[in-house]
């Protein structure tokens, strides 16, 4: 197992790589520059000619991308032009509300849609079946922005039951419980689409499963259904689940940038979209590098846990 | 997926086997998203035509009315322009939007699925490599990049949605191509000369397109969804012209003090992606030929059971470890229901052998399933009969009360242990899990006790294998798991369904000399189901031939092999070879009795 | 299970849930809402107005203006002199004041500010970019006579120099902070003012804290806390639920709740603030003035300032903002709404139907709503006949692309500026010599000789009186050349709780809270 963990690292190494490529050559078409941005309503072409000098930009691409390769394998990754701080500082800070927020949101899709998943596969027509589709199908088809916003006017301003918008309150706060009301409106409006494929999915795979011989073996054997269910058949629906847990954390991650610009959740996602606008290429390129290797990474543990699950994909 | 049950069910789907388009307006939920995606693509479509105000007329002086104003029935935005014109317009485009996006993306996702696919290898590598940077990407950040770099625009928003999706198709495409390239078919037309093209073209792409239409069905919502976001962020329509996500974003500013005018595009949006998507959910349930044989149905604990007949059992059931009476069993299926089992009665007496015979098909396995209310339900029904073990009616249990017979006083032994045994457990928690179904036995004494088992039905090296997982075992050391299994609780009596059908024959001659043996240390009753008289004549103390759902004849197995009265138990004697019969066995297979009313299937 | 699980759920939910109603800010701390997040706390660094609603409460400069006005007063400097030929500044420095730092204020340190700016040798030079240092472009040398006194050398005579001292770019960071921070100095400011810095959390929020030293008078507040929250929605849903203090820029649709909640008080305030389309004089229709001057009639002014804006801007008649009261031409009307007037001119200029390009910004400093806005006037333009099509660009990109000109790429664009003297405006826009070519920010290409002129002398003039006679002879020419739309003025808005005293918005927009109090 750790062999294929290490293998698995290691292949995420060109990924990561190709995409930092990427983001170079992206950020090299969009046009306008950081220079604009720093300058602000001032910026007179030969002002923006200078700072574009100072910062470095006027040297040719492949230089620039490797003067930061270089600094990234001694652990720097250069400051961001706008902000004027280290880009570690500002995508690390921000990563890690991001993952708070995205964290709770997987934690929240997973349990909420296996146990929709499951509820209306083994009630299967039922009322309690229909009701969680109709549900889930609202999920998948509702802008999350949309839901934000719903959210916001309904929790937050008519009954005031959360606050709108930030992390913590700026006061008295700063401990978990402040976090956790802080964090669930956002958090259940970023979990909703994904707990809806995540349900489907389940909803699916349990019932193939469900039709599988050794479930009737596993009837035949006189088990109670709710071991027949909950074991056996959810194992082995798992396997298929698993992984889709794993690309949802993709999902969760690019929704986050609506979510957090809705919300004001200081996280990552509305870090690169206002990264993007202000070409501040070196900060895009950490977080972009950040929220790769986080959904590497979370597919890389979906894969081992569907290869604990199931044994036959070990050999 | 090849299953007793399906094996067994009854065929005669060419008959009346409804159209694709029939099994769609079938699922309820896809009509329903069907007219309503209809009756909104119909009104954008016709939106020319309508009698709506023009959408871009500004009137700043009637901004933001309230709706049902009169004239504005939705009411106007906050430039005074009607909000229902707008709304039908931005329908319209982003409805364009969405559908062009997702063809876009399938086309060309498509394309760079089959082609990874087809040449496999390092190609594949490398392309897989690049679809993972993307996917890796956080995808609306990619979306919003390309916009970045062509500028504001529908057009270059539509592009940019396309390729954000490109992953999604590739990946699907890819998988299934993968599979298809290995297959006899690409390889036959491979040696047949056709070129990379052709091949791709003809052979390979005809078998993915319904993947692909099932992946575009169940994405174009989410474009629609997506389309929406970017416009929401400002990078689709450019003013004045509307879209749904605009008309949301531009309106979002004024959440607050006018929320209808943020509230009815986003529903607008919302009922156009639910109905997509349950149309997508029915076009797939449609095409998917796994959902298409009988939607995909959870078969119930016990097999529904809708009696039209309850027969009293006869009256020696004293003497009898089982007594069938008057059995029926049938599945429903859109053309009505299909009888598989008409009226079998049979009676098993204590450590007897009995040998139910006959062809795939000929409503065997459905009758020893529906011993113990195992038929998959739905479609399987038990419309008659009864069944008596132990002098209680099996039909009248509750479901729990019919666990319990559940091989602790009646154990099956399945064909074909591959998929009858779970693949993500080891054998020996499976024999253990049956050992404990019955009885409050501590883990380690269950596990203790399934190693015992598997000694008595001889796996080598029992201590070790136990914790082996089925697919690491030969089909014969399956099969004596399942035996094992069966043996775990000291049943009664043992259904053995077509226990060796799938194996050797010398491992075969090894499993039924086993079950012979323990019958007769136990004293066991058997009902062996199977199609070779070869091994009723070697175990079985009698026979029921069956025949369409129903016992042809029955006897002592010798009476019975020695002088067969019905053609079709001729038939199937004469299918056991015998050294030196030469041609003379193709003759007595031959002599076929015309088959009535149905069309056979192997 | 499953109700065990539910009811785990629900009391969570519940728990956190319940105390929100308590939110309410505690006394003597001010929370602001701002619309964006600082990019720094170094005043010579930015050129954002929510970046100087901070840093005036921060440091101060040498002169600051009147209270309700533009006109400068002494601050850091008790009092100057002009030499004759208006070249020489002395200014004679306020005794006693230190640095948040505890560093002393002295003419050393003055001198060590502007040296930063605008010497390139300076050794601190690097710790920039500074944007707005062409403000004091004109200063030759900086010189501290005494420890007191500091004298100011400009090449030429250059009226706005005290006003432009009373700006941001013009306030006074401690030397000492620089030193020790360097390039973070923005991310741990000094200066002389009201308030210390405490602390910023990035993306959270900015802490100032009570000035117990301050030299003008210790201020009532404890406290300015400084929340950046760019949505306008979420903006307004906290202050509705009790959240911040004071808002700033307030949505115009939603000023009206607002103003009908007595836990809110409403300020409006007019500055020198202007909206208007850029013309490109270059090529295109827009060659021609009569094509601009339809262009003006054609636009319905009143209706996007009384109905798009709610009433939160006036119509705007020149390039000069009515906020100047000493530079404006009161006679000046602003062009009325007149379609027939615009088609009949359309007509006589032969325009023949060519489409229009016309850039568009999604936000930005000073935009107010540029997407509706837009739309109005694309919506008024075709009214009239002209085709005009909208193209819209995120405010960072859509400078990149206005800024170095519009030549061949659009007819027009939208732009807002807010200035602090009724000279920097025209100067940077409306001169020959301001061409995106030559460092200005005339995009639109408007040469005018006479313009030149009135303009250079205005600018070296030091009597307020002939420089106001300049501006508004400069006024007439530019609004009958129309090398722009004059769209709008508008007027900066703010509510705060009702609690929230001797709260007042500047016409020069800056948020000054020396004063407030919120017992």
């Amino acid at each position: 197992m750790s062999t294929y963990i290490a293998k698995r690292l290691l292949a995420a190494i060109p990924v990561l790589f190709g995409l930092s490529i990427i983001v170079f050559l992206i950020m090299a078409m969009i046009p306008g520059d950081p220079a604009t941005a720093i300058l602000g309503s001032y910026a007179t072409p030969e002002n923006v000619e200078k700072l574009n000098r100072d910062l470095g930009l006027d040297k040719p691409l492949p230089q620039q991308y490797l003067i930061w390769l270089g600094n990234l394998l001694q652990g720097d990754f250069g400051r961001s032009f706008t902000l004027n701080r280290p880009v570690l500082d500002e995508v690390l800070e921000r990563f890690s509300a991001t993952l708070i927020l995205a964290g709770t949101s997987l934690v929240l899709c997973t349990v909420f849609g296996l146990l929709a998943g499951i509820v209306s596969a083994v009630r299967q027509f039922g009322w309690t079946d229909r009701i969680v589709t109709f549900f889930v199908l609202i999920g998948i088809s509702i802008p999350s922005f949309f839901l934000g916003l719903l959210l916001i006017l309904l929790f937050a301003v008519r009954f005031k039951l959360f606050p709108a918008s930030g992390m913590y309150a700026i006061y008295g706060g700063g401990d978990l419980p402040d976090l956790l009301r802080h964090l669930f409106l956002p958090a259940v409006a970023l979990a909703v689409i994904a707990t809806g494929v995540i349900a489907r999915l389940t909803r699916t795979a349990m019932l193939e499963v469900l039709r599988q011989d050794y479930i009737r073996t596993a009837r035949a054997k006189g088990l109670s259904e709710r071991k027949v269910i909950y074991m056996h058949a959810l194992k082995a629906a798992m396997v298929s689940v698993v992984p889709v847990i794993g690309l949802q954390a993709g999902f969760v991650l690019g929704g986050a940038v609506y979510i957090e610009t809705v919300f004001q959740w200081p996280g990552i996602g509305a870090m690169l979209v206002k990264a993007i606008s202000t070409r501040d290429l070196l900060l895009v390129q950490g977080g972009v590098l950040f929220v790769a290797a986080a959904y590497v990474f979370v597919n890389l543990i979906a894969d081992v846990v569907q290869s604990i699950l199931d044994p036959r994909l070990k050999s | 997926m090849t299953t007793a049950v399906d094996t067994d069910r009854p065929a005669d789907k060419h008959a009346r086997r409804p159209s694709a388009w029939q099994l769609l307006m079938n699922n309820r939920l896809a009509a329903v998203g069907f007219y309503v995606i209809f009756v909104i693509v119909f009104v954008a479509l016709l939106a020319p035509l309508l009698p709506l105000q023009d959408p871009n007329a500004t009137s700043p002086a009637d901004r933001l009315l309230p709706v049902f104003t009169d004239g504005h029935v939705l009411g106007t935005d906050q430039l005074g322009r009607d909000v229902l014109s707008r709304l039908v317009w931005g329908t319209r485009v982003s409805l364009l939007v969405g559908i062009s996006a997702s063809l876009l993306a399938a086309l060309f996702g498509s394309l760079i699925g089959l082609v990874a696919g087809y040449w496999g290898g390092r190609a594949d590598n490398l392309i897989m490599r690049g679809i993972d940077m993307l996917m890796a990407f956080p995808y609306i950040l990619l979306a919003l990049a390309i916009v970045a770099v062509l500028g504001p625009g529908l057009l270059n928003a539509l592009y940019a949605i396309a390729v954000v999706n490109i992953p999604f198709f590739a990946r699907n495409v890819r998988g299934v191509t993968l599979g298809l390239s290995r297959r006899e078919f690409v390889d036959a037309a491979r040696l047949s000369g056709k070129g990379h093209v052709s091949i791709l073209l003809t052979e390979i792409l005809p078998n993915v397109m319904p993947i692909i239409v099932i992946t575009a069905s169940t994405t174009v919502g989410w474009m629609i969804l997506e389309t929406a976001g970017l416009s929401f962020l400002g990078l689709g329509a450019q003013p004045p012209q509307a879209d749904l996500g605009s008309m949301l974003g531009q309106g979002r500013s004024l959440l607050f003090t006018s929320p209808m005018i943020s509230i009815i595009p986003g529903i607008t949006v919302f009922m156009i992606v639910m109905s997509i998507n349950l149309l997508g959910d029915g076009v797939r349930d449609t095409l998917d030929p796994r959902l298409r044989a009988g939607a995909l149905n959870r078969p119930m604990p016990v097999t529904k059971i809708n009696r039209r007949t309850t027969p009293e059992p006869p009256g020696d059931t004293g003497a009898a470890a089982l007594s069938v009476t008057g059995l029926e069993t049938s599945f429903e299926s859109t053309a009505g229901p299909q009888p598989a089992v008409k009226g079998v009665s049979f009676s098993l007496r204590k450590g007897e052998c009995l040998g139910l015979v006959g062809e795939s098909g000929s409503g065997k396995s459905v009758t020893a399933l529906s011993l113990l209310g195992l038929v998959a339900s739905p479609p399987g029904v038990i419309t008659g009969g009864t069944v008596t073990i132990e002098g209680r009616d099996m039909f009248t249990l509750s479901e729990s009360e019919i666990s319990a017979f559940r091989g602790s006083k009646v154990s099956y032994v399945f064909q074909d242990p591959l998929t009858t045994l779970h693949p993500l457990y080891t054998i020996g928690e499976q024999v253990a899990e049956a050992v404990r179904a019955h009885r409050p036995v501590g883990r380690s004494d269950a596990w203790s006790k399934a190693v015992e088992l598997l000694k008595i039905v001889r796996i080598p090296e029992a201590e070790k294998r136990a914790n082996a997982y089925p697919h690491e075992l030969s089909g014969g050391q399956r099969q004596r798991v399942g035996i094992a299994m069966a043996l775990a609780d000291d049943p009664d009596i043992i259904i053995a369904d077509e226990p060796t059908t799938a194996l050797d024959v010398t491992v075969q001659a090894e499993i039924l000399r086993l079950l012979q043996v323990l019958r007769q240390e136990r004293g066991l009753a058997l009902l062996f189901i199977t199609h070779d008289f070869g091994v009723v004549a070697e175990i079985c103390d009698r026979v029921a031939v069956m025949r369409f759902g129903e016992i042809v004849e029955a006897g002592n197995t010798a009476e019975v092999l020695g002088n067969p009265q019905h053609p079709y138990t001729r038939r199937l004697i004469a299918c056991v070879p015998r050294p030196g019969q030469g041609r003379a066995f193709l003759d007595g297979v031959r002599e076929l009795p015309p088959e009535t009313g149905r069309t056979g299937r192997t | 299970m499953k109700k065990l699980l539910f009811a785990a759920l629900a009391a969570t939910a519940l728990s956190i849930a319940s105390p929100v109603t308590a939110q309410q800010t505690p006394p003597n701390v001010l929370v602001v809402g701002q619309i964006a997040e600082p990019k720094s706390l170094d005043p010579h660094a930015v050129t954002a107005v929510n970046d100087f609603r901070i840093l005036v409460n921060l440091y101060d400069g040498l002169t600051r203006y009147k209270d309700g006005t533009l006109e400068v007063e002494p601050s850091l400097a008790e009092s100057w002199t002009i030499s004759e030929d208006g070249k020489t500044y002395t200014f004679k420095l306020r005794e006693g004041v230190t640095f948040h730092d505890g560093s002393r204020f002295n003419a050393e340190a003055v001198k060590f500010n502007f040296d930063r700016m605008l010497d390139e040798n300076h050794p601190f030079h690097d710790t920039g970019p500074f944007p707005l240092a062409f403000f004091f472009s004109s200063v030759e040398e900086v010189t501290a006579v005494d420890s007191l006194t500091v004298e100011f050398r400009l090449a030429e005579p250059y009226a706005p120099f005290l006003s432009n001292l009373a700006y941001p770019t013009g306030l006074i960071v401690s030397p000492a902070a620089i030193e020790e921070h360097g390039q973070d100095f923005g991310r741990h400011p000094s200066g002389t003012g009201a308030y210390k810095f405490e602390e910023w959390q990035s993306n959270s929020r900015v802490v100032v804290s009570r000035n117990e030293d301050y030299w003008d008078g210790v201020p009532p507040l404890q406290a300015v806390i400084y929340r950046p929250i760019t949505d306008a929605n979420t903006r307004i849903a906290e202050m509705l639920s009790g959240g911040l203090d004071v808002m700033v820029e307030v949505p115009p649709d939603s000023l009206q709740q607002f103003r009908d909640d007595g836990a809110f008080s409403v300020y409006e305030q007019a500055g020198p603030h202007v909206w208007f389309l850029i013309l490109n004089m270059k090529e295109g229709p827009f060659a021609d003035r009569k094509i601009r001057q339809a262009a003006n009639y054609a636009v319905n002014k009143e209706a996007i300032v009384d109905n798009v804006l709610q009433g939160t801007a006036e119509v705007a008649a020149g390039p000069t903002p009515p906020a100047f009261a000493w530079a404006y031409n009161e006679e000046l009307e602003p062009y009325p709404y007149d379609p027939d007037k615009a088609k009949a001119l359309l007509a006589e200029a032969g325009y023949d139907g060519e489409t229009l390009t016309f850039y568009v910004t999604e936000g930005g400093s000073g935009m107010l709503d540029p997407i509706t806005m837009g739309t109005a006037i694309q919506a008024d333009l075709e009214a009239v006949g002209m085709k005009v099509e909208i193209e819209t660009y995120e405010w960072n990109t859509f400078l990149g692309e206005v800024n170095p000109g519009l030549e061949g790429k659009a007819d027009m664009a939208e732009m807002a500026w807010m200035t602090n003297d009724p000279d920097t405006l025209p100067f940077l826009t409306l001169r020959s010599h301001a061409f995106p070519s030559e460092g200005g920010f005339n995009s639109g290409y408007y040469s005018n000789e006479r313009v030149d002129e009135l303009l250079d002398e205005a600018r070296a003039a030091t009597d307020q009186a002939r420089r106001a006679e300049l501006y508004k002879d400069m006024q007439e020419i530019v609004q009958e050349d129309a090398p722009w739309v004059f769209v709008a003025n508008w007027k900066q808005n703010a509510v705060t709780g009702a609690n929230v005293q001797n709260f007042a918005l500047q016409p020069s927009f800056f948020l000054m809270l020396q004063d407030v109090a919120k017992p």
